[in-house]
C-alpha cells in the first residue's frame, strides 16, 4: 500500500515536471537560419525568437551615435534583410563580415538585440558574381 | 645525438603509458588471487605512473618556458612574449595539455590513494579502476592528442594562448578547479565499482571515501563558481551564467554529485539507497566524461571557442563504455544493492533527503535535456536551434525554491519519524522567519514573485540554522550550567561535519540571494559619453576623462615597440565613478589585443565592486587612441558580489567539515581496532 502511493506520488510528480519542461523547451527553441529559409516559411517563424545568420551588405551599414542605433542589412546572396539594433557595432563589424543576429523579425524589418561577429578561417567571402555556398555558409556561421 | 624535449616527453608518455597497462594487469590479477604482492606491484606501478606523467608535464613545462617551438602544442598555443603566468598556464589552455594536465592529477590521485588507502578488500579492485580510468587519459594523450608532437620546422614564434584565456588569471584556476573536482568524484565512483565487484555494497565504500567526495565536491562547487566570476570578468556583458553548454556540462555532475553527499547520509544511518548512491555515483562520473565529450568534439555550439579535436569520438566511447559496464555491474549486483528497510514516513530526515535528491536529479535531467536537445531536433528534422536560457530559468528557479525549502526542513526533521509537536514548534518559527524576510523585502521594493520567494526561504533557513544550532547547544548549556558562547564554541569544535554543512548552506542561501537580486534586478543599458563630459546612471555619474592605453600613449605613438616588448596593447577609457562629491573609482574598460592573435581583440570590462551592487563598464563598439568619445555598455547587478562571496563560504564549510576533528579521529581508531579484530 505504502509502495503504490509513493509510487502514484512519482508518478505525478515526474508527470508535472515533464509537463512543465515541454511547455518551458517548446517556448524557448530558437531557431537558427539564413534570411532565404526565413523568406521561404515566414509563418513558421513568426512571433518567436530566432537567430540570423548571414553577410553584412555592402554599403547599407548606417550608425546613429547619437541614438546608438545601428542599421544595415543582411544577406546569403538569395534574399536580404534590414536589420536594426541598439548599440555601437562591435569591433570588427565590416561589411561583408558575417554575422548571427538574435532578436525577431517586425514586419520584414529584423530587431536585434545581440550581435555576433562570428570569423572563420574556413569561410570566405565570394569574390563578385560567384555564387555562395550556402550550406558552407551556414555551417560556418553557426 | 640530443635528446629534443618532444621526444623526452613522448618517451615519459609511452612510459606511463606501458606502467599504466601493467598496473591494471598486477592489480587486477592480484585481487584475482588474492596475491599481496601482486597488489604491492601494482601500488608501486600507480606511484611510478604518476613520476612518468609528473616528468612529462615538467617536460611540457620546460618547453613552454624555454619557448622551444619544436614542440607543436607550444608552438601552437604560446608566445615569446607571453608573461611568465601565462606560459605555465597554457600547459591547461588547449586540447592536448588539458588532457594531459587532467590524467596526471588522476595519476597523482591515484598514487595518494595507493599510498594512504587502508588495506582491506576493496582496495585492490578500487586502484585497479582508478588505473583504468587513468589508462584511458594517458592513451588519450599519447595516440590521439598527442602534445609532444615534434614540429619538422619550428616557427620563431607561436601565436600564443588564446586571448578570451590569457586576458585573465582566472584561467589559471578556474580549470584547475574543475579537474579537481573531476578527478576527486573518480574515487568514490572506483570504490562504488569495487563493492560491488566484492559484493559488499555496505557503508564501507562511502565512509572509506567520504573525504575524498567531499574534497572533490568543494572543488567542483569552487570550480563553477570561479568560472561565472571569470565570465563576468571577461565575457562583457555583465553576467556570469548564460546556460551555455560549457557551464552546463559542469553543472549537471555538480547536481548529482550534491544529491549523492546527501543520500549517502541515508544509507549511513538507515541502510537504504543502495543501488541508488551507486547509480549517483555512477551517474556523477559520466556526466563529467560526457560533458568533455560535448564540450571538445564541437558537437553543440558554444559562445566558449575552445577548439575541437580528434577527442571526441573517444571520450563518447569512454563515456558508452563506463556507463554501460557500471549500470551493468548495477544489474548484475542488483540482488546484493535491493533495499530491505522501508521508509517509515515521508516526514522525516530520509524521506526530505530522498525528495531533496529527486529534484537535484530532476534538475540534472532537464540541464541534460536542454544541452542535448539542439542535437535531437538537428537529427529528426535537420533545423539547427539553440535551448535560450528562459528554458533552464523556468525549469530551474522553481526546483530551486523547492530546493530550499526542503533545506531549510530537513535538517531539522529526526531520523525514521518527526514528532508532530516539535514539528509544529519548529515550522511555526520556520514561517515566521519566511513572512519577516519577504516583508521587508516587500517595503525594500521587491514585488515580484520569485524574488520574493528566494527573499522568504532565505529567512526560513536563517532561522532553521538557527533553530539547529540552538537545539544542540541550548540543552547543552543548561545541562552543564556553562556560558552559552562557550558551549557553542565546543560544539562547532567538536562536530565539525555538522557544523560545515552548517556553514555550506549558509553560503548557498547567500549564493541565491546574489543569483536572484542580479539576475531580477540588473540594469543594463548603453550610452555614449564624450571625453570631458559625464553621464548619469543609477544615482552615479560616470565621467569620461580620456582615453586609457596600454603601454603609454607616448610610447603606442613613437612607433619604437616592437612586438617582443609586450604581449598585448589595450585602448580604452579612464572613466571616474562618483557618487555626489565623492570620487569612487577610476575604471579602465579597455579593449586589449594581444600581438600573437590580433583578429581577436578582446573588449576587456571593468567593474566597481561594492557589496550592494557592482557598477561594470565594457567598452562597446570601435575604439581607437584618438577617438573623442567612448561607447559604454553599462551594467548595475544588485548583490552579484554575494555569489563569488557565498562561493567562499560554501569552500570554507567544506574545508571545516574536511578538518580533523577529535570524535572522527577515535572512530577511525575504533574502525581500525574493529577490523583488526
Amino acid at each position: 500500500m505504502k509502495k503504490l502511493i509513493y509510487g502514484i506520488a512519482g508518478v505525478v510528480i515526474l508527470g508535472i515536471a515533464g509537463a512543465l519542461i515541454y511547455k518551458a523547451l517548446n517556448s524557448s527553441l530558437v531557431y537558427f537560419i539564413l534570411p532565404n529559409e526565413y523568406a521561404a516559411h515566414p509563418d513558421q517563424y513568426k512571433n518567436r525568437r530566432i537567430r540570423l545568420g548571414g553577410l553584412v551588405e555592402a554599403g547599407s551599414v548606417k550608425y546613429d551615435d547619437k541614438n546608438l542605433q545601428l542599421a544595415f542589412e543582411i544577406t546569403d546572396s538569395i534574399k536580404t534583410y534590414p536589420v536594426t539594433h541598439v548599440g555601437a557595432p562591435p569591433e570588427l563589424f565590416k561589411e561583408g563580415t558575417g554575422i548571427v543576429v538574435e532578436g525577431h523579425f517586425e514586419g520584414q524589418t529584423f530587431k536585434s538585440d545581440q550581435l555576433l561577429i562570428k570569423h572563420s578561417e574556413v569561410y570566405k567571402p565570394p569574390v563578385d558574381g560567384q555564387p555562395i555556398d550556402i550550406k558552407m555558409l551556414k555551417d560556418t556561421l553557426q | 645525438m640530443d635528446l629534443s624535449l618532444g621526444q623526452l616527453g613522448m618517451a615519459s608518455l609511452w612510459l606511463a603509458f606501458a606502467l599504466a597497462i601493467y598496473a591494471i594487469f598486477a592489480g587486477v590479477m592480484g585481487a584475482l588471487k588474492r596475491d599481496a604482492r601482486l597488489q604491492t606491484s601494482a601500488r608501486f606501478a600507480a606511484v611510478a605512473v604518476f613520476l612518468a606523467l609528473t616528468t612529462a608535464i615538467g617536460i611540457m613545462e620546460t618547453a613552454l618556458l624555454s619557448n622551444d617551438f619544436s614542440v607543436k602544442y607550444v608552438a601552437e598555443h604560446s608566445r615569446l612574449a607571453s608573461p611568465t603566468w601565462v606560459k605555465v598556464v597554457t600547459l591547461w589552455s588547449a586540447l592536448e595539455g588539458s588532457v594531459l594536465f587532467w590524467g596526471w592529477l588522476l595519476t597523482g590521485y591515484t598514487a595518494l590513494l595507493a599510498i594512504t588507502a587502508p588495506n582491506n578488500v576493496l582496495r585492490p579492485w578500487a586502484l585497479s579502476i582508478m588505473q583504468m580510468v587513468q589508462l584511458f587519459f594517458i592513451s588519450v594523450v599519447t595516440f590521439i592528442a598527442n602534445p609532444f608532437i615534434v614540429m619538422a620546422v619550428p616557427p620563431l614564434d607561436g601565436p600564443g594562448a588564446n586571448p578570451l584565456l590569457q586576458n585573465h588569471w582566472m584561467m589559471a584556476v578556474h580549470p584547475v578547479l574543475l579537474y579537481l573536482g573531476y578527478v576527486g568524484l573518480t574515487v568514490p565512483f572506483s570504490y562504488a565499482m569495487a563493492a560491488l565487484i566484492t559484493r559488499r555494497p555496505g557503508i564501507e565504500w562511502m565512509t572509506q571515501t567520504r573525504t575524498w567526495t567531499l574534497v572533490g565536491w568543494g572543488f567542483l562547487s569552487a570550480g563553477i563558481i570561479a568560472g561565472g566570476w571569470w565570465s563576468y570578468e571577461v565575457l562583457g556583458w555583465g553576467g556570469y551564467w548564460a546556460w551555455d553548454p560549457v557551464e552546463n556540462v559542469s553543472f549537471m555532475p555538480w547536481l548529482t554529485a550534491t544529491a549523492f553527499i546527501h543520500s549517502v547520509q541515508v544509507q549511513e544511518r538507515r541502510r537504504m539507497l543502495k543501488s541508488w548512491n551507486v547509480m549517483l555515483i555512477v551517474l556523477t562520473f559520466s556526466l563529467s566524461i560526457l560533458g568533455t565529450f560535448l564540450i571538445r568534439s564541437g558537437v553543440v555550439s558554444s559562445v566558449h571557442a575552445f577548439g575541437d579535436g580528434p577527442v571526441g569520438p573517444f571520450f563518447l566511447g569512454f563515456f558508452i563504455l563506463v556507463a554501460l559496464s557500471a549500470f551493468g555491474l548495477v544489474a548484475w549486483r542488483w540482488d546484493q544493492v535491493r533495499d530491505n528497510a522501508e521508509l517509515d514516513a515521508a516526514i522525516s530526515r530520509e524521506g526530505s533527503y530522498l525528495a531533496g535528491n529527486v529534484l537535484f536529479l530532476a534538475m540534472a535531467f532537464a540541464v541534460l535535456l536542454g544541452t542535448l536537445f539542439p542535437l535531437i531536433v538537428e537529427a529528426i528534422s535537420g533545423n539547427k536551434v539553440t535551448v535560450g536560457a528562459p528554458f533552464f530559468n523556468q525549469v530551474s528557479i522553481p526546483i530551486w525554491l523547492l530546493i530550499f525549502l526542503l533545506m531549510g526542513i530537513g535538517p531539522l526533521l529526526p531520523w525514521r519519524k518527526a514528532e508532530e509537536q516539535s514539528l509544529k514548534k519548529n515550522l511555526l518559527f520556520l514561517l515566521m522567519g519566511a513572512l519577516l524576510s519577504a516583508g521587508l523585502a516587500f517595503i525594500l521594493g521587491i514585488h515580484r514573485v520569485y524574488p520574493l520567494l528566494t527573499f522568504a526561504l532565505a529567512g526560513f533557513n536563517l532561522v532553521s540554522l538557527g533553530l539547529l544550532i540552538g537545539g544542540a547547544v541550548v540543552p547543552r548549556a543548561r545541562l552543564s550550567g556553562r556560558n552559552v558562547l562557550l558551549v557553542f564554541k565546543q560544539y562547532a569544535f567538536e562536530s565539525k561535519r555538522r557544523f560545515g554543512s552548517m556553514i555550506v548552506h549558509f553560503g548557498v542561501i547567500v549564493i541565491a540571494l546574489g543569483v536572484m537580486a542580479s539576475s531580477a534586478y540588473r540594469v543594463d543599458q548603453q550610452m555614449r559619453i564624450d571625453y570631458g563630459s559625464s553621464a548619469q546612471f543609477q544615482g552615479y555619474e560616470l565621467k569620461a576623462v580620456g582615453p586609457y592605453t596600454y603601454p603609454e600613449l607616448s610610447i603606442l605613438q613613437s612607433g619604437t615597440l616592437t612586438e617582443q616588448d609586450v604581449s598585448h596593447i589595450s585602448i580604452g577609457a579612464k572613466v571616474e565613478v562618483w557618487r555626489g562629491s565623492k570620487l569612487l573609482k577610476v575604471l579602465n574598460p579597455r579593449i586589449n589585443r594581444f600581438l600573437g592573435r590580433p583578429e581577436q581583440p578582446v573588449p576587456t570590462p571593468s567593474v566597481l565592486y561594492t557589496p550592494w551592487h557592482d557598477i561594470y563598464l565594457n567598452i562597446s563598439g570601435e575604439l581607437n587612441a584618438d577617438s573623442t568619445s567612448v561607447t559604454l555598455r553599462v551594467v548595475q547587478s544588485p548583490l552579484v558580489t554575494w555569489i563569488w562571496l557565498g562561493g567562499l563560504i560554501v569552500v570554507l564549510g567544506t574545508a571545516y567539515a574536511l578538518s580533523p576533528s577529535r570524535r572522527r579521529l577515535r572512530e577511525t581508531h575504533e574502525l581500525r581496532g574493529s577490523a583488526q579484530a
